[in-house]
């Protein structure tokens, strides 16, 4: 049960706060619905409501949220187009108005579709922790998790040039529904052959998946269904039964998803 | 405002003749108003004073004998005002079919020494709050020996299967019989004269109504010593004389208050909440609230039964079905709910809306360690209808014929003896085929167009 | 950690409540303020029957804490008519039919309100990407769309005989607010 709210008005409150057992809550739309139905431990929690985390950067090429930035606060943003994609195929409007972009990074799969985003776009966080600031690359925090009592304050990362973001979401219904496959990938295409390549999945593992397999594959190859057909098999994928499909269907369509993100077709 | 889709009168010209003014025009909801300026009161939007909160120890198995119950860290949570078991049930044993004479009680309102599926009630726990019931009943702890499981109708009935119910069948039990039978013609005779024998297997899946408004009930003592139920069951009373069966007091000392659902389906006939939320209320001598969960809905609530249905048909050359043997399981789940009426409605309805002169139906209704099916939008007939249907087309491909013809040729027409042996009236089959084909624009022959329900061609 | 006092603007007035830490949106408005128009269908974010505006955006109440939400502008079925007098959404879903059980209404309607005041002239598409949280089980959800779309129509011709509709304007408010908050600038010290 929710034993207490902290409402702290900058990170350096919410972080003193987190040091005595809380753990931060952003949009609440994940902590909320177990804490809305499962019996367990009292919790405590610190909401990033008033902390002065929400918010949205553009300097140039380098874009900056505020860990407590709303997904809808994405979607009404016109500089950050090449996200709108991604960030409409999660959940529907009334969750996107509390979701918070940090809340995306740590819910489990197969959500996290803004972090499959970010991943691919080489985000870097702003993590407070008893040492004071510090930056993390998104993908060890993906990999490893963050400390108990550690806080997000910021997302960074380098906008996309045009063309090079690619994000593809197979789910059983066209909006409103957890990921099947997720695929997110920054790529440049130069005389017909990859270039630099990024390539992130979703719903295919319990955490977010790097697909490096497919990267090799894929740098310096020409962008043809066989060179996509071949990225597809490079990888150790594992995926997971769950209410939106079996993990055999997962591995089944995930060549499929692939070359519709790469290829669009 | 008109309608979208006018009526078509053409062919029952002379039976609309009446001065009819509402049939035909758009009239309003009577409940609308109230529906969009949320006045409308749903069971739920009672808050009376001192209500309490009821939530369930549930099964974690599919069929286990159950060795011991210890609620005791149920009532070291703050909050929790008590615990009911089996043995606070007045009655625990029941059907809800008992009030038409079906038989015999075969559900515990609470388990008592065993299991039937995993969700199973087993202890409520009653409490000032929600979160105190949801922690108190999750505080039960309940020992198992896990028993055999049965999850498939076909395997339940085979040889050696493990037998789960008391009764000491794995399906209800006809008037003597394992099935509910229809015997009409000379099935056998049929197919040795048929042409053709074709045979097609269908099955499906448990579907859940998935209603927006959890199944639910309030329940707040009276004055007078009666309890008043606020319900959203689709069947008021239904729920009023199994309950007071079921708490052993007279009916007259219960009130049901329905009549509004929140999206019901045929998913709120059952009595489950209602008897726990009075035994509470009783207890307490305070007001008692049980509702579902979200995640209870979907796995406790009664579903539609799957099913497999088995269509054997002798058939001539020119489309005539001769003879139409079906055997049908349906899955009831663990126990009988609505089950066993659903089962007789599916035989009743085979085999389907044709004339077949010769045909054999057995219906089974059988037990299962899988969530209690009941009620759903036309129970017992629409699985039915999809095989049935689905094997029309089936035919229709092997003879190479049009399936509107093959059905046109075999349609029941007024008049016709049914299988069940009523007379068919009213039928409308054939000029419902013939309007669809005009509407897609499919090619009917003359002689099919001539074709009427009220007279069978020759031959 | 004790229980403390909350206040809401709520449909316009100020209303102050005593909430527990636990207390969501939802039961603050079902229970403390007996505005039972907003509907627990899941209690988890997916059915869209509790869904209200808060600071003009949809939301959904049953995940909000409510204590997190002090200070906030929150709308609810409740403050839609004027009196007797529907507004457009909530006459448009009576005379299409869009509503019939009835339990997804309010949340269908709120989330219908709220595309309408960021978007006068909705396509097909808007309002079934506005709606997609909310489920309705007895529609299929055609009727709905439908009355969204004829209830946007009917306001542009109020808006172009210059009607004025002031709870439309409040709400036109709100939303605005949320925006010029969203839009602000990253502050706090830990910006680096
Ligand atoms: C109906 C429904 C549908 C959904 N569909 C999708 C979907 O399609 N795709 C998808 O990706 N997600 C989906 N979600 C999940 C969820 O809404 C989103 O992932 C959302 O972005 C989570 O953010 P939040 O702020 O609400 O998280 P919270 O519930 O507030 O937090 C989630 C986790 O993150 C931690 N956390 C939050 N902020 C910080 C911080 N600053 N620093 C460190 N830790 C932090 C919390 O402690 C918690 O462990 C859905 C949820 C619902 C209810
Ligand atoms: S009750 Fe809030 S979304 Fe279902
Ligand atoms: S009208 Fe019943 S759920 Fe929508």
């Amino acid at each position: 049960m929710l034993i207490s709210v902290e409402m702290p008005d900058s990170a350096e409150a919410a972080h003193a706060s987190l040091q005595a057992g809380a753990v931060p809550l952003g949009g609440g739309t994940h902590l909320l619905t177990r804490m809305n139905d499962e019996a367990g431990p009292d919790l405590r929690v610190v909401s990033l409501r008033k902390a002065g985390l929400r918010g949205i950067d553009v300097d140039g090429d380098t874009v900056t949220l505020g860990a407590a930035t709303t997904l809808a606060d994405l979607e009404d943003d016109p500089r950050l187009g090449y996200l709108a994609g991604c960030v409409r195929s999660i959940a529907s409007p009334p969750v996107r108005t509390l979701a918070t972009v940090a809340g995306n990074l740590f819910v489990p799969q197969p959500y996290g579709d803004l972090a499959a985003a970010l991943l691919a776009l080489d985000a870097e966080l702003d993590v407070l922790g008893t040492a004071g600031l510090r930056r993390e690359r998104l993908e060890r925090v993906v990999a490893d998790g963050l400390p108990e009592g550690e806080l997000v304050t910021r997302i960074r990362f380098t906008a996309p040039a045009p063309g090079t973001f690619r994000f593809h979401k197979a789910s059983r219904r066209r909006l409103n529904s957890g990921s099947i496959v997720t695929v997110a990938a920054r790529l440049t295409v130069e005389d017909g052959l990859v270039g630099d390549v990024r390539l992130v999945l979703g719903g295919l593992s319990r955490r977010l998946l790097r697909a490096a397999g497919a990267e090799r594959v894929l740098r310096g190859a020409p962008l043809t269904a066989e060179v996509v057909a071949e990225a597809a098999g490079a990888d150790v994928i594992e995926p997971f039964d769950d209410a939106y499909a079996s993990a055999w269907y997962r591995a089944r369509v995930y060549p499929v998803h692939l070359r519709r993100a790469l290829l669009g077709a | 405002m008109g309608r979208l889709t006018p009526i078509d009168t053409t062919y029952f010209k002379d039976e609309r003749a009446g001065d009819f003014t509402v049939i035909g025009s758009a009239v309003q909801r009577s409940d609308a108003r109230g529906h969009v300026t949320g006045r409308t009161l749903f069971f739920e939007d009672l808050t009376p004073p001192g209500l309490t909160h009821v939530k369930i120890h549930r099964s974690t198995r599919h069929h286990a004998r159950i060795d011991r119950v210890d609620v005791s860290g149920a009532l070291e949570v703050p909050g929790v005002l008590r615990v009911i078991t089996h043995e606070d049930v007045p009655n625990n044993w029941y059907v809800v079919l008992r009030l038409i004479g079906v038989g015999p009680d075969d559900e515990p309102v609470l388990a008592e020494d065993r299991v039937l599926y995993r969700g199973e009630p087993i202890v409520a726990v009653v409490a000032e709050t929600e979160e105190a019931a949801r922690e108190g009943a999750a505080r039960v702890v309940v020992d198992y020996t896990d028993l055999p499981a049965v999850l498939d109708v076909e395997a339940a009935l085979a040889d050696g299967a493990p037998i789960i119910k008391q009764a000491g069948t794995n399906h209800f039990v006809y008037e003597g019989h394992p099935c509910r039978r229809i015997r009409f013609g000379d099935v056998e005779r049929g197919f040795a004269e048929a042409d053709r024998i074709i045979e097609g297997r269908y099955s499906s899946s448990p579907i859940e109504h998935a209603p927006v408004e959890p199944t639910g009930c309030i329940v707040v003592p009276q004055g007078d010593g009666r309890l008043r139920i606020h319900s959203n069951t689709q069947a008021a009373f239904f729920t009023l004389d199994n309950t007071a069966l079921i708490l052993g007091v007279p009916p007259t000392s219960l009130r049901v208050v329905g009549g509004t659902v929140g999206g019901g389906f045929g998913g709120k006939v059952d009595v489950i909440v209602e008897p726990l939320a009075c035994l509470a209320a009783m207890l307490t001598g305070r007001p008692a609230k049980y509702v579902y969960s979200r995640a209870e809905e979907m796995q406790v609530s009664s579903t539609r039964a799957a099913e497999h249905i088995h269509i054997k048909d002798g058939v001539m050359d020119d489309g005539r079905i001769v003879a139409r043997q079906v055997t049908l399981y349906v899955d009831a789940g663990a126990y009988s709910r609505h089950s066993p009426y659903g089962t007789t409605k599916a035989a009743a309805h085979m085999p389907g809306p044709y004339t077949i002169p010769n045909v054999h139906v057995d219906c089974y209704c059988v037990y299962t360690n899988r969530t209690p099916s009941s009620a759903m939008r036309g129970f017992g007939v629409t699985i039915g209808d999809f095989a049935l249907e689905s094997h029309m087309d089936h035919v229709a491909r092997e003879l190479g014929m049009d399936p509107l013809r093959l059905r046109l040729k075999n349609a029941y027409r007024d008049g016709d003896m049914k299988a069940h042996r009523k007379i068919a009236s009213g039928t409308a089959l054939v000029e419902v085929i013939q309007s669809a084909a005009d509407l897609v624009g499919h090619d009917l022959p003359p002689e099919y167009r001539a074709m009427s329900s009220a007279e069978r061609p020759e031959g | 950690m004790p229980s403390t006092i909350v206040t809401l603007k709520l449909n316009g007035t100020e209303r102050e409540l005593i909430a527990r830490p636990s207390t969501t949106l939802l039961s603050a408005l079902r229970d403390t303020f007996g505005l039972t128009g907003a509907k627990r269908g899941c209690a988890q974010g997916g059915c869209g029957s509790c869904t209200v505006l808060l600071d003009g955006r949809p939301a959904v109440s049953c995940l909000i804490p409510v204590v997190t939400v002090d200070g906030c502008a929150v709308e609810t079925v409740e403050g839609l008519a004027d009196g007797d007098r529907l507004d457009d959404v909530q006459q448009a879903f009576v005379d299409h039919f869009a509503t019939q059980c009835g339990f997804c209404t309010p949340g269908m309607i709120m989330s219908a309100t709220a595309l309408l005041n960021r978007e006068p002239a909705p396509t097909r598409q808007d309002v079934t990407e506005a709606i997609c949280g909310n489920v309705c089980r007895c529609t299929g959800y055609e009727p709905i769309v439908t009355a969204v779309l004829s209830a946007a129509e009917s306001r542009r011709d109020g808006a172009a005989e210059g009607r004025h509709d002031s709870a439309a304007e409040r709400r036109h408010d709100g939303a605005g607010e949320r925006h010029r908050d969203a839009a602000a600038p990253l502050s706090g010290k830990a910006a680096g």
